[in-house]
This record gives C-alpha cells, structure tokens and sequence, in this order.
C-alpha cells in the first residue's frame, strides 16, 4: 500500500474502526472441515443482492397503476436499454432464491445444524423462507397481466378462510370494492417498502446470531485447528457464487418470459396457473372439497410449517449423525417428497400453451382495425383519434373492451355511433389483447377480408384450429371431407344437403362471391 | 423513595412511554391501511336479449360497471350465465365458490368447469366435482316486457 493509501486507512480506521471492523467481517473462525456445503448462505446473499438492485433498476420505470404497471413493463423489456436483461435477472433471480434456499433448507436439516444453541436462528430461517415467497407472491402481481390478476383473486380468496381474521385480512389485502388500482399499490408497497426493510432486518439478525453462535460444522467433527473464513472459505464461495451467476446471466440473457396479455377480469378464455414454486400448493388445493376447503389452504402448509419450527426441540439427541436421526430425516424427506410430487403434478396440469401463432379471431380484429369503415373512421394519421400501434397500446383491457363495445361510452360526442356486431366485437377485444406486444403478422387485403368473414359467419358455431364455438362440428380439417363445392353448397342451403341440418342458410346473407372465397379456403383445411 | 426506587420507575416510565409512541405509530398505519367499506347498490339492469339466448345451452352476458377504485376510475366487468329454467330464467354468477376464477361453460360436457383447481358445476350450478364449497351464486332474474331483454338484479 502507498504511503497516501496508507494515511487514507489510518484517517478511515481511527473514525471508524475500519480495520476492526474487517477483521469482525472477515475473520470469521471456522472448524475445521468446513466446506463447499457450508457455500449455500453466501449463494442466498448473492441473490438478495441481485434482486435489491434489478428491483431499483425496474422500480425507476415502473409504475404501479392498473392503466400503466403492463405498459411499463413492456416498456421495460422492450426500449430501456438493457432493461430485457434487468428484468429477466430480477425474474430469474426470484427462482434462484426459492431454489437456493430450498438447497439451504435442505443443508441445515441434513446436517442437524438446527440443533441446540442454534433453535432461535433455524425459526429466524423458516420466516425468511416465507418472506422470499411473499416477494415472489407480491412481485408478480406487479406486471398486471392474467396472471398476475388471477393469482392475486385466488391468494385474497385464500386468505379468506382464515379463522376469525380471514375477511379482515382479506379486504386489507385487497384495499378496493375488488381486485384493482388499490390493490396493486398496496402490493407495490408490500414488494419495495415492507418485505425488503424485513428481508434486510431478518437477514441482519440472521448473520449475528450465527456468528455469535458460530456455524455448526461438519456433522462428524474434524480432526485438525479451525479456519478462518478469509481467504479459504471465501474463495469457495465466490467460486459457487460465480457458478451460479453464470447460470443467472445466461438465463436472463435469453429474457423472462414474454408478457401474458394484460389482466381482463372478463376473459373467460385464460386458464390460469401459478409460478412454478407455488404448483404444488395450487395442486394441494385441489384435493380438499367444500368445507374442507381451508384445511388444504391452511391447516396442512400450517401443521407442516409447525413441524419444521419445533424440529429443534423433536430431535434434541446428542449425535448429529444421519443414521441417530432416521425418524426424523424419513418424515422431513417424506414431506419432501409430496411437495415435490405436488408440484410435479401441478406442472403437468396444463391445459394448453396460450401464446403462439395468432389464431383466426385475432387475426379477423386485426384485419377490422386496419380496414374497416367503423375503425378507420376514427383511427389513423390526421383522423379524431390515433393510429391503433401495435406495441404501443397504453389503456388497460377493461377501457378497451368497453370501447369496443360501444366507442360511444368512451368517445363522446362521437358523430355516429358504430354499430357493433358480437363476432367482430370479440374478434377486436382478442386483437386487442394481441396487439399490445407486437404487430400481427402481415397479410394481403383479400385475406384480411376473408378472416373477417370467417370469424362473423363462421366461428360463433365452429372451431378453427382452435378457436370458436362447439354448436358445430370443428372445421380444422374440413378439407379431408368436404371439397370446396361441397363446402358452399352446404353454406349456400345447409337443409339441400341434410334434411335435419341445425346449421342456418347463409346464402343470403353473404355474396357468393364471399361464399366462394370461405368455401376454398374451408376446403384446404387439412 | 430511595435512589433505586425512582430509577426503576423512570426505568418502566420510559419503556411505557416507548411503547405508547410504537402502538400510536402501528394504530395509524392501521387507519390508513383498513380499507373503507361500502356495499354496492344492486339494480335490475339489462344483460341479454332474450332472442339472444343460445337454443341448447347456457349465455354469457358481460355486464360491465363505471366503478371509482381509489383515484381510479374503472370499469369491472361481471360475466353472468343466463339459461332457461322450466317457464322462466336462470341467472348463475361466473365467479367459482373456491377460490373466485372465472368458470367456463363446457358444451362437450354440458357443466361448467373452472380452468383453476377442477371445480365443475352442472346446468343448474349444483358442485359436481372439485373443490368448490357451494353451487354457484344465483342472481334475480326477470324479462322486461317492453323490450324481451333478460334483466338481472346486481
């Protein structure tokens, strides 16, 4: 060290205690055979840090109101610079912390480390554990997308059942009339003011209880004079925790996962599901019907909870050798074993991946938004109101599911109110919803026209792949069955063809040369 | 009073004192945090058109409400299933009893199903699988004469 740099550490040392301070940090004793195992807490120290500072990095542009949170999220993703990778660090690393305090959780039993003097510090873990669900809970509200929306309706219900307290804390949680602008701000409040004061405090409390007590060591203790924590056992943790960024980095180089589209309290096409540490208790709720309900929301995670807290007074034996602690271990590892078999099966229950290519309803609401008069004749450059943008959609689905039915309710003292036909009003709410992350793809005029005229002649009775009504038979592979002649007639004059037939006659109410066109285009489904 | 005596009762003094100046502290963010209650008048309003209604199944209807959310101003939306019920017509709540997701009427099976934890209802709202604690919730129901629109009461 210079000269300089040295008068600089004496100044700091004698104001601060700097150098005392350090070695407190640093020169942690150790016994001896402490090793990679005893890397898992520095891993979840890693991780706090990285969420403490993606979550100020995104808490500069997010905003938390209904109209906003999914826009500024997009917004995020898709124009600050490297904001994709911020928020796939902060979504990423929410994983890591469940998984690495899980493998945590998992080191501190098999090792016995909750033993005697060390109960108070295990029960000090056990509340942070939920703390680290209760960011993950809290924090994927934030972005205001299905299901964001479903999963928070689903937790206050949950909370409900409660005894006593249940309606209490519920509409505490909630702050509105329903699930809304109160909601989200309170949830705000609860993921960057109330959880981060208590993740630091309790992790605080953490760390001097266990340097007071010392850490536990080996389970067999070794033979040998204990370590410093500085440089060995600092190495090996760097040397996890770069591991462990490595994987974090390259994970959110690739992004968290595209946006779902933004909350509608009326879809009724979305199937909601959790994320993934939450599969097995969303499958745990299942399994208990009727009145049984809160027994699976609260009394089972509960009794488990109250066993894990009292493990340190179940098994107070005076060896911490796996083999003198086998009750224990088998009922821990049991447990264990259903979360993970909940969540497995929680996993597997999807019914189908929502994002994909845009299907046919959406495809017909583009098309109405770039060519039909009752769009058009607001929406576009120098026109009443602005070009619909994909991307750049800002009102939330609510606003424009009401604007689609009826612009009038939204724009008054619009000159002629549009009128609305049901299929093309669904086909412009899926658009809608599409529009919002990205362009559809692009087709020629005719083809737009003839997605329109499928979508309000034909999906409100069948489906196409995988959209539309059941009254009639499913049209995705109509082609292996019926020629493009066969198709027309039996739009033309269904009765022509089969006496019994449900389907109405459209011939006079589409052209032919329309009916020409949907009749091939049917034809080739195959 | 020896010099002990008043030292414990400064002692207990203060501690009382810091303890009235943390409950005042958590009582106000009690105030603040307890949401205000108020029970949203009910009205008979129209959902469908009675001509509207599916021949062989059950009809959606999205019943949409200018609601103030704090600062906000928003619109919920209640989606409600018509059908019709011996002489008249039955209004069930979308809402599933479990945990409040949005059920969805399955024509292939003819029962609605909730897309969260497997909750299935039949025609009538009665639970016939899953979770959910009680047949789905009913609303009043009637038809205007004047117009043949469905109206419900919510």
């Amino acid at each position: 060290m210079t000269t300089r740099g040295r008068g600089l550490a004496d100044w700091l040392d004698d104001r601060v205690g700097s150098r005392h301070l350090r070695r407190l940090i640093l020169d942690e004793p150790l016994p001896a055979g402490t090793a990679w195992w005893f890397t898992t807490g520095s891993v979840l120290l890693f991780g706090l840090g990285v969420q403490i500072v993606t979550g100020i990095a995104l808490a500069l542009y997010y905003a938390p109101t209904p109209d906003h949170a999914w826009d500024s999220v997009s917004h995020i993703t898709r124009e600050v610079r490297g904001g994709a990778f911020v928020r796939g660090l902060h979504y990423w690393g929410a994983s890591l912390m469940v998984v690495a305090i899980v493998v945590h959780l998992l080191r501190v039993v098999f090792f016995g480390s909750y033993r005697k003097p060390r109960e108070l510090n295990w029960i000090v873990g056990l509340v942070l554990l939920h703390v680290v669900l209760a960011f993950g809970l809290t924090g994927y509200l934030l972005p205001w997308d299905q299901r964001a929306y479903w999963a928070t309706v689903v937790t206050i219900n949950i909370s409900k059942l409660a005894p006593l307290v249940g309606d209490w804390v519920a509409s505490v949680l909630r702050g509105g009339p329903d699930v809304g602008a109160l909601t989200l701000t309170r949830w705000y409040a609860l993921h960057v003011v109330v959880l981060p004061a208590t993740v630091v405090g309790l992790v605080a409390f953490h760390l001097y209880l266990m340097r007071r007590q010392g850490i536990s060591g080996p389970i067999t203790p070794q033979p040998g004079r204990s370590e410093l924590f500085f440089p060995w056992q600092a190495a090996r943790d760097l040397t996890v925790v770069g591991v462990v960024a490595l994987v974090l980095a390259v994970l959110a180089w690739r992004g968290a996962p595209a946006l779902e589209p933004p909350a509608d309290p009326a879809s009724t096409d979305y199937i909601p599901r959790p994320e993934w540490y939450f599969l097995g208790f969303f499958q745990l709720l299942k399994y208990f019907p009727g009145r049984w309900e809160a027994v699976g929301a609260l009394l089972v995670p509960g009794l488990a909870l109250a066993w894990l807290v009292f493990l340190p007074w179940l098994d107070r034996g005076r060896s911490r050798q796996p083999r003198d602690r086998r009750g224990v271990l088998l009922v821990f590892s049991a447990g264990l074993a259903a979360v993970t078999t909940l969540t497995v099966l929680g996993a597997r229950d999807r019914p189908r991946a929502s994002a994909g290519e845009w299907n046919l309803r959406e495809l017909a609401g583009a098309a109405l938004i770039d060519d039909d008069e009752r769009c058009t004749a607001c929406h576009g450059p120098d026109r009443a109101a602005p070009p619909v943008q994909p991307g750049r959609i800002t009102r939330p689905a609510t606003w424009l599911n009401a604007h689609v039915d009826d612009p009038l309710v939204i724009a008054p003292g619009l000159r002629e109110p549009p009128t609305s036909i049901q299929a093309d009003t669904l086909a412009l709410r899926a658009a809608l919803a599409r529009l919002r992350s990205g362009p559809p793809p692009v087709h020629d005029a005719p083809t737009r026209h003839l997605h329109v005229l499928l979508n309000r002649f034909c999906l409100n009775c069948h489906k196409i792949g995988g959209v539309g009504g059941t009254d009639g038979p499913d049209l995705s592979t109509a082609g292996l069955k019926f020629s493009a002649d066969q198709v027309e007639q039996r739009i033309i004059d269904p009765k022509s063809v089969k006496a019994d037939a449900e389907m109405p006659a459209l011939g006079d109410k589409i052209s032919a040369e329309d009916i020409r066109l949907i009749a091939a285009w049917v034809a080739a489904r195959k | 009073m020896s010099i002990e005596d008043r030292r414990s009762a400064l002692a207990r003094l203060v501690a009382g004192g810091v303890a009235i100046v943390g409950a005042g502290l958590t009582a106000l963010v009690g105030l603040v945090a307890a949401p205000r209650r108020r029970e949203a008048a009910r009205r008979w309003r129209r959902a469908l058109s009675m001509f509207d209604l599916p021949a062989n199944r059950p009809g959606a209807a999205v019943l949409t409400d200018r609601v103030s959310d704090g600062w906000y101003e928003t619109r919920t939306e209640t989606v409600v299933y018509l059908d019709r019920e011996g002489e008249g017509y039955r209004a069930l709540l979308s809402t599933c009893t479990h945990l409040g997701c949005r059920v969805v009427w399955d024509d292939g099976a003819r029962e609605y199903r909730c897309p969260c934890h497997g909750g299935a209802y039949d025609r009538e709202g009665r639970v016939v699988a899953g979770p959910p604690p009680r047949p789905l919730d009913r609303v009043a129901v009637r038809v205007n004469p004047q117009t043949f629109d469905l109206e419900v009461e919510l």
